[in-house]
């Protein structure tokens, strides 16, 4: 689990790139600094079974366990 | 599935249950492209009546998460059942949602988890629809859909998983 939220966080542009973060239940909301730093690709490989971006606001869709994955990446920030 | 499933789990069939009154609606018109997209998963849409309700347990099972205004139910054969109460509606910070229950508790199919009012929900411009989810599930299992337009009671069969094969 704690791989797996480096490897998210590291997908959305690091933790310099990371505005904002809430977890829904089957979601991570997030708002990023620059949204060209966001790799989809890597994201999709961390376990995301999908990514929504809207401007800056990222929608990473990893499945109910998005508010332990949320609490992990910010352990890690 | 998970480690406790058996054979003879994995051959039944899930009957997931209506978990507001209200009307049957696809997955796809749900105003939301996690959901309309089956992102986490297949099923079907309620729009519910506005007015005051218990949104209840779809599935017998643990109540592995609860949130204000969703839970996800697994079920005895291991499978996950999401019901989410309106769109957008984390962001009312529970306010309005009262629960019965709490997280890691059984629950009975048809046993009330949390009061809300979706006339309230949408009220403050929120689309209240709740999607019932089966997560990580083949969308070819979900089977029975009730017809879209359909009038559901809370409680009545909205659809089915499985059997596997």
């Amino acid at each position: 689990m704690g791989d797996k939220a480096e490897r998210i966080l590291a997908g959305l542009g690091g933790a310099e790139n990371l505005v904002e973060m809430e977890a829904c239940i089957t979601r991570l909301r997030t708002e990023v600094k620059d949204a060209s730093l966001v790799d989809q690709a890597a994201l999709r490989a961390a376990g995301a079974h999908g990514v929504l971006c809207s401007g800056t606001v990222i929608q990473v869709v990893v499945g109910p366990e998005a508010d332990t994955l949320a609490e992990d990446i910010e352990d890690l920030l | 599935m998970t480690e406790e499933s058996t054979e003879e789990n994995v051959v039944k069939t899930l009957h997931v249950l209506s978990p507001v009154p209200g009307v049957c609606t696809p997955l796809g018109r749900v105003p939301d492209s996690v959901f309309a997209q089956g992102l986490v998963g297949p099923g079907v849409a309620v729009a519910p009546l506005p007015e005051p309700i218990d949104a209840v347990a779809p599935v017998d099972g643990r109540l592995v998460k609860l949130h204000s205004h969703a839970f996800v139910i697994r079920t005895p054969c291991g499978r996950g059942v999401l019901v989410h109460l309106g769109i957008d509606t984390v962001k009312l910070n529970g306010e309005g949602f009262v629960p019965h229950v709490a997280q890691g508790e059984e629950v009975k199919a048809g046993q009330a988890i949390i009061s809300w009012d979706p006339a309230a929900v949408a009220a403050g411009g929120r689309d209240p629809i709740c999607p019932v989810v089966v997560l990580d599930t083949p969308a070819e299992l979900v089977r029975n859909i009730t017809t879209e337009g359909t009038e559901i009671a809370s409680g009545s069969p909205l659809f089915t998983v499985g059997p596997e094969n």
